[in-house]
């Protein structure tokens, strides 16, 4: 949890990097930032193509650090400061279209000319070896070359010859000019970047997918040329000239197609944050004088007054000036009812007016709007790293120059030991092996799952901060919660109404109306938060207000006035022995009520007591079926507060908790935290994320309840945009399965890499004749990475409620 | 075994010694290259 950092305040800066196309890319990129002075931490992200470091800005500056990431081979460059998140999403989206689109021109054009160099090359492969041009590997006698190839030969060969005889009739030299030529349009073209990147890696000491590639297909080409060129070189010594264009053709088709296939999914999994990109209206009608003018959302000032009708999506935040109505904030709390809205109340930009109309006062804009603020959190959360990616890339790190290695002795082992004239198939097999070892999959493997469980939390109204929160979560043993504002509502509310015994209309409620409507007109000038209940309860009962002729606090023990000419007193029992009022008759009453946790407050009327109007913190609804859903996720539930024992153990029995610390103060919250973290526990702690900030935390993941435009909370790992104990345990179950997502991913990736390469290699062949073609390699690579992100994927079905 | 056999062998070991000097032990060597003739992107 926020650990301390090495530098006293560090600045944060996110700079798109461009150019990363695997594990080993952000890696590189990361370790050149954090080896940059001043610079504290440093968080390169793959997916979303950027670098969030923190730094000390007296040691080091932003341009600096773009700098050190062009340095090191990539394009890097600062987003203007005035940016918002949209506009920095949408500029992502619009990069990445651009992208998708060259990609998939380049992929249709190279499978295109990856089939026509297989047909091509049926004439060439049935072509006798002579000394007159090259042939392919399967010339009488030489040992088996490309084996997939040796298939399709064997299966379409007779066909093809039938089908297109004048094809045999070519000049077999021509055909294997026209393959070359081929093959340098691919190369040069459509996978020009494979070589660009991967000699800037090389330059700079690294390796990673590009290099692989390169290699695989720089040798095939290489070797291939000099066939075509000097085949008599081969001939004297027993080795068949062998082309290996198609093969070229076909890798770099496939490991395109993988790439266009794995641009697709990963487009997908920030579904979510585009979508609430997408919420954002593009005018908003705004009171200009007398007048109603339609203006674009980027021209509204502060403190305009903007005009919402039934339907409309409210255009950005503020405060109601006039007007009621409802409000749907699901896309951005996961709340499904709407929200009832009057003066005062805040409204966020994004949300959809249901059913009445109102005016509103712009209070916040821009970057500083809620759903900016959402949408750059989500950002952050979706580029933060999971600490479990450490293991990756020190696997991935040394993965590539061991590839290459095992691809050479690969080479020599198959050279010095193979069948007689073995250079083609030792060729081949390395080929195979550096091909199938690009760790694309891994890649992938962790940053996926974040970002499409990231994205499902924040549907669901949790934001998870990260990578790191994400993973912590999962271990959790032990759920801290707080109780005013967490289990309960924050917000006291009237509970019972007791009328003294032998008092009139007790049956139909008059009596109890007319004493509220005294205590609520007296209280109405209170600024007590237990008078405020009884006003709003009043209020909620259709009561009319009555005048109030005279209004007195009396501190510590309630208020005393005149409504209609009637003298009212409000408090407790002190209050009434001041006032000379018996209250033997409602004791009992009263004690019972406080024993459950409620404040009683006595009334009296005219001298006399009237009645008990009892008020308490509420639990909220979803408390009771959380905490036992918590409990069945085997986690244990403790409840902090600094209430009294009384009121606290009332409220962890009605909302079904065993474990109780009361009367703590503040700074014990935090205590209570380290000696649970003593005693073996992981805990996560739930506040409303003000009073509890310190607390929060040092709790290892520290859970803040927002009110729906409260999600500054910063000392928080999760935010629950909705005031509902539910997204506790939803947030731990979607942070265990994501980590389980991670863990399969991770799993396949290593073993995927792990088997295929001895099987490419030709460990098998020995014994079965197995030998793993270079072209069923670069396809099964493509395969790896798109299973990988599909299993990420499957996360967006998950059930959180 | 024939010169081609020893020649290869020799160059294996060779080149996989050069790969893993490169790689893991000339990249951690000396300062990280700076910016300067012959590193303009291509």
């Amino acid at each position: 949890m926020n650990g301390p950092a090495s530098v006293a305040s560090p600045e944060k800066v996110t700079i798109p990097v461009s150019g990363m196309t695997c594990a080993a890319c952000s890696s590189r990129v990361q370790r050149t930032l954090a080896r940059q002075p001043g610079v504290a931490g440093a968080s390169v992200n793959l997916m979303l193509e950027n670098a969030v470091v923190a730094y000390d800005a007296a040691a080091v500056t932003p341009e600096q650090l773009v700098e050190a990431i062009r340095a090191t081979g990539y394009g890097a460059e600062l987003a203007s400061r005035d940016q918002t998140a949209f506009q920095e999403q949408e500029a992502l989206d619009r990069g990445r279209q651009e992208e998708y689109s060259a990609l998939r021109l380049k992929v249709g054009v190279s499978l295109v000319l990856a089939s026509v160099g297989m047909v091509i090359s049926m004439p060439v492969m049935s072509a006798p070896m002579t000394g007159e041009h090259a042939g392919h590997g399967t010339g009488e006698g030489a040992a088996a070359g490309d084996p997939f190839m040796n298939w399709v030969h064997g299966a379409i060969d007779p066909w093809l010859a039938g089908a297109m005889p004048w094809l045999y009739q070519v000049d077999v030299q021509l055909l294997v000019y026209a393959l070359l030529g081929m093959t340098v349009v691919t190369m040069g073209w459509a996978g020009r970047h494979f070589y660009t990147r991967a000699w800037k890696a090389f330059r700079h000491h690294a390796a990673d997918m590009n290099t692989l590639v390169a290699t695989g297909t720089g040798a095939a080409f290489v070797f291939s040329l000099a066939a075509t060129f000097f085949p008599d070189f081969f001939l004297d010594r027993g080795v068949a000239p062998a082309v290996y264009y198609e093969a070229v053709l076909f890798i770099i088709a496939l490991v395109l197609l993988g790439n266009m296939l794995e641009a697709r999914a990963t487009t997908q999994t920030s579904a979510a944050l585009r979508k609430l990109v997408d919420l954002q209206p593009v005018v908003a009608r705004l009171q200009r004088g007398d007048a109603e003018v339609e203006v674009p959302v980027a021209e509204v000032v502060q403190d305009d007054v903007v005009l919402v009708r039934p339907g409309e999506r409210i255009p950005v935040d503020g405060e109601i000036v006039e007007g009621r109505s409802a409000v749907d904030e699901a896309m951005l709390t996961g709340e499904s009812l709407p929200v009832e809205k009057g003066p005062g109340d805040a409204v966020i930009g994004g949300t959809v007016n249901r059913t009445g109309a109102f005016r509103y006062r712009v209070t916040n804009l821009g970057a500083d709007s809620v759903l900016s603020r959402i949408v750059r959190l989500m950002r952050d959360a979706q580029g933060s790293r999971a600490p479990i990616q450490d293991l990756v890339d020190q696997v991935t790190g040394v993965f590539v120059p061991v590839a290459i290695s095992i691809a050479i002795a690969t080479f020599a082992v198959w050279f010095v030991v193979g069948p007689e004239g073995a250079l083609i198939p030792a060729f081949a097999a390395a080929v195979a092996v550096l091909i199938i070892a690009c760790p694309c999959a891994m890649g992938l493997a962790v940053p996926t799952a974040v970002m499409v469980s990231t994205g499902k939390g924040a549907e669901a109204g949790i934001l998870i901060k990260g990578g790191e929160a994400l993973q912590r979560a999962r271990d959790v043993t032990t759920v801290v919660l707080d109780k005013t504002g967490t289990v309960t509502e924050g917000r006291p509310a009237v509970t019972d109404v007791v009328l003294a015994p032998g008092g009139e209309g007790t049956e139909d409620g008059r009596a109890e109306d007319r004493m509220l409507a005294l205590v609520a007109a007296l209280e109405a000038s209170s600024e007590h938060p237990l008078g405020e209940a009884i006003v709003r309860h009043a209020e909620g009962r259709g009561i009319p207000r009555l005048r109030v002729e005279r209004f007195d606090s009396v501190t510590g023990r309630g208020a005393v006035g005149e409504v209609g000419g009637v003298p009212v007193a409000v408090g407790n029992a002190r209050l009434m022995a001041d006032h000379a009022v018996d209250i033997s008759a409602m004791e009992e009453v009263a004690a019972s009520l406080g024993g459950r946790g409620r404040t009683p407050m006595f009334v009296a009327v005219d001298g006399s007591l009237a009645g008990i109007i009892a008020v308490a913190d509420p639990i909220r609804e979803t408390s009771r079926a959380a905490i036992e859903r918590l409990g069945r996720m085997g986690l244990d539930v403790v409840l902090l507060t600094g209430d009294n024992r009384r009121t606290a153990d009332a409220v962890a029995a009605e909302a079904g908790i065993q474990r109780v610390v009361a009367e703590v103060l503040p700074e014990g919250k935090l205590e209570e935290i380290r000696r649970l973290q003593e005693a073996g526990a992981v805990v996560a702690m739930v506040g409303d994320g003000i009073n509890d900030a310190p607390a929060l935390a040092r709790a290892d993941v520290g859970i803040a309840m927002g009110s729906g435009t409260d999600i500054a909370a910063e000392a928080s790992d999760v935010v629950l945009m909705r005031g509902d104990l539910q997204g506790v345990p939803s947030a731990i179950h979607l942070s265990r399965r994501t980590f389980r997502t991670m863990r399969q991913n991770l799993f396949w990736a290593f073993v995927y890499n792990t088997a295929a390469i001895p099987v490419a290699a030709g460990v098998l062949y020995p014994f079965f004749g197995i030998l793993l073609s270079p072209i069923l390699a670069s396809a099964a690579m493509a395969l790896s990475s798109v299973s990988v992100v599909t299993n990420s994927l499957r996360l967006r079905t998950l059930r959180l409620a | 075994m024939t010169t081609w056999d020893v020649v290869v062998i020799v160059g294996a070991v060779a080149a996989i010694a050069w790969v893993n000097w490169y790689f893991f032990f000339a990249a951690t060597e000396g300062a990280p290259r700076r910016g300067g003739e012959g590193e303009s992107a291509p």
